[in-house]
């Protein structure tokens, strides 16, 4: 990918006795889709409103396209940054709302009255110039606002939590439409939320943080398939997350029963945890598999079913096409590649350790 | 159905309870008649006599201006606070909420007081300037009231998102977070232009000689008994409000769904008219005509003369005169009683350079050395003042040093002829179960002493505790036959024939008898008091040599007559006397009485505190039964 465009390089923030953020370093590359992902309370606002301006970090320094803006306002940073509750101006029409920026910049009327045509077009609400915000919907002015940001033509959209306040269905049409925008616009966005949904369907990098921490940075895919702890497994997508002992290189004992993987290089007889993702799990007849149980749970969820198996103790979670009624015997399979080998961290602090990538 | 009628009743009660009494001041407003106890017929008299009235209307410009500026400068001082204070940590945030809230619960009285001594600590002149910061001080609480819950409702991103589409702080402030909070922002300007306006007690202790606020100045002047003139002001003032709620709340307002379709710019024009504009030039009116008068009296004036003097005891026109002949400005005050004066003068607080009280209370003050000799040199007119007034005079002012007779009389009983059965002769008939709830008795601790001790035959600047409380069993015993102690309303009530017998000062008697023939004057055969009331010059007055201009200018016979016939106390000038036209009146022996046939008349003495005390503790005894 192309270069860096933005650089935080060990910024520590704290909020009187709390610290949010504790040396954190992260760069974000030209045209990068990026999103902060994480609980609240992990850090992800206050990373996104110290590249606003909105906040100065304790320690360190931001660059941006080169240059330090650690100690520049918010008015003179080449990004606008689209608010988690929209913060439309509701005593302007929407026409006065888009406008806002380019009068401060005294462009000509033409100009702005061209880019607030472009603009309303690009979101799909032609038409809406003379209307007030509060006769819109949510969706509607959630895309206001974003038209808003980007007739300024950042280099750097930010997005705080933009489709927080959506419904589910209103949610993941505006996925489509910023995935759609971010190709026809060209530009870096930086995205905060806590939604794993959202965050897997656009981004092209995700950063998974906890505790000011961050936890693994990686695709989409990555970090779904191969997270790298616990937390991380915990976050996105359900999982069955099992203490295990690494036999050797490409063997795993789990609950007492070896199972083959393809991870290496954990040492002998170590432990470990494993991730097994629920739809990754095959059920076959009775003694077919590698360990026998019984379903004690089922729930039709649409898509897939979604059962409990007890077995050799645990309660193994299972998304599956096929239907096994409660009772039905069944035996456990999983293939070599869908096992996940964690690191098992040996105190509660380096669960949140910061890993450099 | 029963419900819904009662329901209706039930308002109009409301309705009805609520506005009688501003519907009785509006009806009265356009009485013919003087006495509120009988409607003379419509009349648009007191309009007019309001308008030409420049006491009055001054003191109504310098209260619109004073709520003015005070509102105004609450509202920047209250909108900055207001958005700190919001801006704050919450437990800072409640403190400091709760330290804006405490002059708003203070008594006000408290916050007039401290104020005051502030004001004389930091050495200020009690003024304009007082007012205002006074008013200022206590109208922030209400501004920052009522703007922070508007902040809190504001979304703080609004403000950030500005800063973010490139604006300035303050760019972003006004153009973005200031149009969320105008309406809060409006409404403490609204609210505290209306408390400066109502406030009394504030202003009271805050203001100096020569400026008055509605609030005061109507204060002053129901003392006196209400003018109707006051009536009319309150009807113009209450009407206004009226039109102003009305237009603010009953614009034409556009239908909800109209509203959700409309194209914003056409159908705001009224809208703006008439909730902004309309209103706006009604103020501006209002305040800008405030400056102009002010401008146009022009009242600060290098030369001046402060002058205090009781209510309605001289002719304003006496005033004009004396600016317009000597370029001197007189700043002129009013006082009710003897004891309001006095603690004004020993506290020091103002400078006034003539004053004018009683005997007793000039003995006080020279006894208190609170008065300057007076330079006769400057008063050559001393001359028309006769003898046996200046030989009266050394009875509380041995040397004729420091005062000037300006008015006497005596007290004595003022009767409806056609009330009472027979001429009264005595003061008996002040506890004569006749006249039950018929009687008006003097409001103040000497004369209703005074009357006393001289009907038991006693001296009435007595120290004796038998024979004082003698008088109060006297006075305790009298109290269901009478209608009501008051001091200056004796005059309009025996006017209106509301009552048959009342004690009264001389020199009222002589209007009360003009105005209702059916009156009588008598000097009961007991005795009575002379009084004198002169002009002195307090120790710390400021304008010495303009003050003896002053009282020069009134010891002059045809200024001391246009007094006369003003005040209508009878004159110690006998120049002036010697001027009167009607020889009723010149000869009146209710005006001037035959001193020589009366031995028993005494001036009121100083007494000392103790005394004062007893007098003061006696007489509560007699109002608290």
């Amino acid at each position: 990918m192309s270069n860096k465009l933005i650089d935080f390089m060990n910024i520590s923030k704290a909020y009187g006795m709390q610290t949010v953020l504790d040396d954190f370093n992260l760069y974000i590359r030209e045209n990068e889709f990026l999103t902060l992902l994480g609980p609240s309370g992990c850090g992800k606002t206050t990373t996104l409103r110290i590249l606003g301006g909105f906040e100065t970090p304790d320690a360190g320094r931001v660059i941006f396209d080169g240059k330090d803006i650690t100690d520049l306002p918010p008015n003179k940073r080449q990004l606008n940054t689209v608010f988690q509750k929209y913060a439309l101006f509701t005593h302007m029409t929407i026409a006065d709302n888009i406008a806002f920026g380019l009068k401060i910049k005294n462009k000509s009327k033409q100009y702005i009255h061209d880019k607030i045509k472009y603009a309303l077009k690009l979101v799909n609400l032609d038409g809406f110039e003379n209307r007030m915000p509060d006769s819109l919907s949510g969706g509607q002015q959630q895309r206001i606002a974003i038209a808003r940001a980007i007739v300024n033509e950042p280099k750097v959209l930010l997005l705080d939590e933009p489709l927080g306040a959506l419904d589910l269905k209103l949610r993941q049409d505006m996925q489509y439409e910023l995935i759609r925008l971010k190709n026809e616009l060209g530009i870096t966005f930086l995205y905060v939320t806590h939604d794993q949904e959202e965050a897997l369907t656009m981004s092209d990098t995700i950063v998974v943080m906890n505790q000011g921490y961050i936890q693994q940075i990686g695709t989409p895919e990555k970090i779904y398939n191969e997270p790298e702890n616990a937390f991380v497994a915990d976050f996105i997508g359900e999982s069955n997350i099992i203490p295990a002992t690494m036999v050797e290189d490409r063997l795993v004992k789990i609950l007492g029963v070896n199972f083959a993987c393809v991870d290496e290089g954990f040492g002998q007889n170590k432990p470990v945890d494993v991730v097994i993702r629920p739809e990754d799990i095959d059920l076959l007849k009775p003694g077919q598999g590698s360990m026998d149980g019984v379903v004690t749970h089922l729930i039709f969820k649409g898509v897939h079913y979604e059962m409990e198996v007890m077995a050799n103790n645990y309660e193994w979670l299972v998304h599956s096409t096929d239907m096994f009624p409660v009772g039905t015997e069944v035996s456990i399979h999983v293939d070599p590649f869908d096992i996940q080998i964690m690191k098992k961290p040996e105190s509660e602090d380096e669960e949140a350790v910061n890993i450099e990538e | 159905m029963i419900k819904k009628s009662l329901q209706k009743l039930y308002l109009a009660l409301i309705f009805i309870i609520l506005y009688a009494p501003i519907v009785t001041l509006m009806v009265l407003s356009f009485n013919q008649s003087k006495t509120r106890s009988k409607w003379g017929g419509f009349t648009l008299k007191w309009y007019k006599e309001l308008f030409q009235n420049e006491q009055i209307m001054s003191a109504f410009y310098t209260t619109l201006i004073i709520a003015f500026l005070s509102a105004a400068a609450a509202t920047v001082i209250g909108t900055a606070a207001a958005i700190a204070i919001q801006g704050m940590k919450n437990r800072w945030r409640t403190l400091y909420m709760g330290v804006t809230n405490i002059p708003m619960m203070n008594a006000e009285i408290v916050m007039g007081v401290s104020l005051m001594l502030l004001f004389i600590a930091c050495r200020m002149t009690l003024g304009f300037g007082t007012i205002l910061i006074a008013h200022i001080t206590f109208n922030i609480p209400y501004v920052i009231l009522s703007v922070a819950p508007k902040l809190k409702q504001t979304n703080r991103h609004v403000y950030e998102a500005a800063l973010d589409l490139g604006a300035s702080p303050l760019n972003a402030f006004f153009k973005v977070v200031f149009p969320d909070i105008v309406p809060g922002v409006l409404s403490g300007f609204m609210l505290a232009f209306t408390m400066s306006l109502d406030d009394f007690v504030i202003t009271h202790f805050t203001k100096g000689p020569g400026i008055d606020t509605l609030s005061t100045k109507i204060y002053t002047e129901v003392r006196k008994g209400i003018k109707p003139e006051i009536y009319a002001l309150s009807t113009i003032m209450f009407v206004t409000v009226l039109v102003l709620l009305i237009l603010i709340n009953y614009s034409p307002e556009e239908k909800e769904e109209t509203r959700k379709k409309r194209v914003k710019k056409p159908s705001k024009v009224k809208k703006v008219l008439f909730r902004r504009v309309i209103p706006a030039v009604i103020c501006a009116v209002f305040v800008f005509g405030g400056f102009y008068y002010a401008q146009e009296s022009n009242m600060m004036n290098s030369e001046k003369v402060v002058v205090y003097n009781w209510g309605e005891y001289l002719d304003p026109e006496v005033l004009t005169l004396f600016e317009q002949e000597t370029g001197i400005d007189v700043v002129y005050e009013e006082f009710e009683t003897n004891e309001i004066l006095y603690p004004k003068i020993s506290s020091g607080a103002i400078a006034y350079d003539v004053i004018c009280p009683s005997d007793y209370m000039i003995q006080r003050m020279i006894e208190n050395d609170l008065l300057a000799e007076i330079n006769f040199d400057n008063i050559p007119n001393v001359k028309n003042i006769g003898k046996d007034y200046m030989e009266q005079s050394r009875q509380f002012d041995p040397e004729n040093k420091y005062s000037v007779p300006y008015c006497w009389g005596t007290v004595g009983i003022l009767y409806n002829k056609t009330m009472v059965d027979e001429p009264i002769t005595s003061w008996s008939v002040l506890w004569d179960e006749k006249y039950k709830d018929n009687i008006l008795m003097q409001d103040s601790v000497r004369d209703a002493f005074g009357v006393t001790l001289k009907y038991l035959g006693y001296s009435l600047n007595s120290t004796d505790l038998d024979e004082l409380t003698e008088a109060r069993d006297l006075l305790i015993k009298q109290k269901p036959l009478v209608q009501a102690y008051v001091i200056d309303q004796v005059r309009d009530k025996m006017i209106g024939n509301e009552a048959a017998i009342g004690v009264i000062y001389s020199g009222e008697a002589i209007y009360t008898q003009m105005e209702n023939p059916d009156l009588e004057y008598v000097i009961p055969e007991e005795g009575s008091n002379i009084w004198i009331d002169s002009w002195v010059i307090p120790k710390n007055a400021e304008n010495k040599e303009n003050a003896e201009k002053f009282i020069n200018f009134l010891c002059r016979p045809e200024i001391a007559l246009m007094n006369f016939e003003y005040i209508t106390y009878s004159t110690p000038n006998s120049e002036a006397r010697k001027l009167i036209e009607d020889e009723a009146i010149r000869n009146s022996e209710i005006a001037f009485p035959d001193l020589s046939k009366y031995d028993n008349l005494e001036t009121f003495q100083y007494l000392g505190t103790e005394a004062d005390q007893t007098y003061g503790e006696l007489w509560n005894q007699v109002k608290s039964r």
